[in-house]
């Protein structure tokens, strides 16, 4: 056992003693010895954070997790609560323990650049943590608490500076950016020295188990064995897991998830319903002849582009357009040059949108705040417009916008608009619990994306049954990527439980 | 601590370093620091030293504290202070720094005019951590007379029935140590020593199993790779400082006290 004592209070003693300094003040005496009493941390186990946060009453699922990760999971772990549950307060009060116990002396937060004020903000007001964010040519030696966005940590020169730095913790907010393991993100993860560390991440899995393998490989590695035993004895089908239940057992081992109804709050219901939308006869003739370019043309051949466009067409021409028409610019042919631009012109004279009616109507009916989800930038700017011409106001928002201009966003939203609309990356870092309609109005190939996006409204906070709209055109590629979303969302539930609804039962009868 | 302690905390805190407090009621006050009390707390060494080669006039800082914003009614601008916040725990480290070591004597009522012989002790604080991934901390207060070589536990639950005084009363005999202070100190260091060893060691037996167990998954994951990356000795490292059981002992404070 190592034993660590310092002779300082030798040294002091001895001036004393020779009388080269003077004999202290005795209450001074009584008071410093009494504070380390009442300070004295008697036990290993039991949390003495909250005693210390005077303006934050954590839930009892957050103080549970703090718990549990500390003295079952030995501070290092995946935080893996749904969407809105307070991840950021759980690691909050590890962090706090943790520094407060001594054990945690500089500690380093990666989170992406636009959650990373939101830290700091967290940090100093709620947790008394004087975090600072890392700006260029700042001396890391001096701070304690460093909150970072990946994109610049993982860069040279701010890579090598952080690994010189001795962090005792780690905290990496929207973990699952690390589920590929051939990126530069979690390359620089993997080799940071990782002591006590916290990853957070509402949705650990987003399309198969071996995410998962990646994401707790980097935090304990080891633990579901090495990659060929855990595919051998896991996943040569993602989708088909034999030994579910040994699995599941193991992920728990590392992992805390809390689900809504875990948490004994009272939580508004989610009302799905998933809306068949038919396309009118032109919109239909478009489709199918944009489907059938790759007959015609060798540029049209490749699946990704072509799964594109036909997602495009389902959410509007204007998204259509864009593509359709770069493409057709790399075409050489004059017949298929002629042949694209026919589309084209077919397409730019459509003149109903069968999706964004079916959205007016909607937003006719709530009657209330709306929040509609695009994948596409042109038909966000489409939408704007499309509802200014029905008498609706509306604000643009994404994921580029800068920290002050969100929040201008977000307060239009509410003071003024009824309508917001949300590109993909809009989906994370708002919280917007004052609206209640969430219209999907494209689809993401991921269930995940969707489970974000509803969590900007279903959180602690909101007080109305959300309500949910997946909106899909019939006979078309949308109704793939709803079967596709079920058979992610069983993977998911098989090995971390279940999701609440995001689709809802519709699908038995598409 | 509660409002209320870290209020009357902070009052005695400065009372007792000859800071005026200006005004104030149950919930906030203001206090006018003096030179030294300034140099200790607010940070600003180039104030002071500009001052000093200047021959300026001081002037150290006013502060005003707020222990209970919840019940301030008064329109008051100033630090809100509570447990955890940073500025209370500057004044901790201060309060420790300014407490350290004393030397104290029995006060002694002089009834039958005879002469009272009072005996030197060495009093030290002990404050033991132990650490491994996880923490816990003990004090231990103990005394040895410097006569008789004689050890006291809980040595300052004792003083603190007795009164003491830091002027050396009248009419007392002090008698002189034979045992020399440092020698005492290395002797009430070992008894510390002793209570480490005789104390339970599961917490660091757990420790280690629990590192041995982090070890047998990592080796897992790198079982029949031959040229193991920086990554895995990394690894190896960091399970290394996570688990490893360490004590600190540290003294917080202690001194001379001549007893009855």
């Amino acid at each position: 056992m190592i034993i660590e004592r310092s002779s300082e209070w030798k040294e002091g003693f001895i001036e004393r003693l020779d009388k080269l300094e003077t004999w202290d003040n005795w209450s001074l005496y009584n008071m410093s010895y009494d504070v380390v009493k009442t300070n004295l941390i008697t036990e290993f186990t039991g949390l003495q954070s909250p005693k210390y946060l005077p303006n934050l009453t954590p839930l009892r699922h957050q103080l549970e997790v703090a718990e549990t990760v500390i003295e079952r999971m030995n501070g290092k772990a995946i935080l893996a609560d749904e969407v809105g549950l307070g991840k950021t307060i759980e690691a909050g009060l590890i962090l706090k323990e943790y520094l407060i116990r001594g054990l945690v002396k500089k500690a380093l937060i990666l989170a992406p650049a636009s959650l990373t004020n939101q830290w700091i903000d967290e940090l100093n007001q709620k947790f008394y943590i004087p975090a600072i964010s890392y700006k260029k040519n700042y001396v890391l030696d001096d701070y304690t608490v460093v909150v970072m966005s990946m994109d610049m940590a993982k860069k040279s020169p701010h890579k090598e500076v952080i690994y010189d730095q001795n962090y005792d913790m780690i905290i990496i907010d929207e973990a699952h950016k690390l589920k590929n393991h051939k990126t530069k993100n979690y390359e620089f993860v993997q080799n940071l020295k990782k002591k006590f560390c916290l990853l957070l991440t509402a949705t650990p899995i987003q399309n198969n188990v071996l995410e998962l393998f990646h994401l707790i490989s980097l935090l304990k590695p080891g633990h579901l064995g090495n990659i060929e035993s855990f595919q051998s004895s896991f996943s040569t089908n993602n989708h088909s897991l034999d030994q579910d239940e040994y699995l599941k057992e193991l992920v728990n081992q590392v992992m805390v998830r809390n689900r809504r109804q875990d948490t004994g709050i009272e939580w508004t219901n989610r009302r799905v319903l998933t809306i068949p939308i038919q396309f009118t006869k032109e919109e239909k003739e478009v489709y199918e002849l944009i489907l059938d370019l790759k007959n015609y043309s060798t540029v049209f051949s490749g699946s990704f582009s072509m799964i594109t466009l036909q997602k495009e067409m389902c959410s509007s021409k204007e998204a259509t357009y864009l593509t359709l028409n770069k493409m057709r610019q790399k075409c050489v042919d004059p017949d298929e040059i002629a042949y694209v631009e026919g589309i084209i012109q077919k397409l730019m004279t459509l003149e109903i949108n069968s999706k964004a009616e079916k959205v007016f109507d909607i937003i006719s009916n709530a009657n209330d705040k709306v929040i509609i989800f695009t994948e596409y930038r042109a038909s966000q700017a489409y939408l704007q417009w499309y509802l200014y011409s029905k008498g609706i106001s509306s604000v643009l928002f994404n994921g580029k916008f800068k920290k002050n201009k969100r929040d201008w966003m977000k307060q239009l939203f509410k003071d003024q608009a009824q309508v917001l609309i949300a590109t993909e990356s809009g989906g994370e870092g708002i919280n917007l619990q004052f609206c209640h309609h969430v219209i999907n109005y494209d689809l993401p190939w991921n269930p995940m994306k969707l489970e974000q996006r509803i969590g900007r409204v279903h959180r602690l906070g909101q007080e109305h049954d959300v309500h949910i709209y997946n909106l899909a055109i019939d006979n078309t590629i949308e109704k793939s990527i709803l079967d596709m979303l079920y058979v992610k969302i069983g993977v998911f539930e098989k090995v971390v439980g279940e999701l609440d609804d995001i689709l809802s039962a519709y699908k038995k009868s598409m | 601590m509660y409002p209320q302690q870290i209020h009357s905390y902070l009052l005695k805190f400065f009372q007792e370093n000859d800071c005026h407090i200006i005004n104030g009621n149950d919930h906030y006050f203001s206090v006018q620091l003096t030179i030294d009390m300034d140099k200790k707390i607010m940070n600003r060494p180039f104030y002071w030293r500009y001052l000093e080669n200047t021959n300026g006039v001081p002037n150290p800082a006013q502060l005003t504290f707020i222990t209970d914003q919840n019940n301030l009614n008064e329109d008051i601008r100033g630090e809100v202070v509570h447990f955890g916040s940073p500025r209370l725990n500057q004044i901790f480290q201060a309060t420790k720094d300014l407490g350290t070591f004393v030397q104290m004597y029995e006060s002694v009522l002089d009834i039958r005019n005879t002469k009272t012989i009072l005996t030197p002790w060495l009093g030290v604080n002990y404050k033991v951590s132990y650490y491994s991934d996880q923490t816990k901390e003990m004090l231990h207060s103990l005394g040895i007379n410097l006569i008789t070589g004689n050890l006291m536990n809980d040595f300052h639950e004792w003083l603190s029935e007795v009164d003491l005084d830091s002027k050396i009363p009248e009419d007392t005999i002090n008698l002189t140590y034979i045992i020399k202070p440092l020698r005492a100190l290395e002797r009430l260091d070992l008894v510390v020593e002793q209570f480490i060893h005789q104390d339970d060691d599961t917490w660091a037996e757990e420790a280690k199993s629990r590192w041995k167990k982090d070890r047998e998954v990592l080796e897992h994951f790198y079982e029949g790779v031959e040229n193991k990356p920086e990554c895995y000795e990394m690894e190896v490292k960091a399970l290394e400082e996570h688990y490893e059981a360490r004590i600190k002992i540290e003294i917080i404070n202690g001194g001379l006290f001549y007893m009855q």
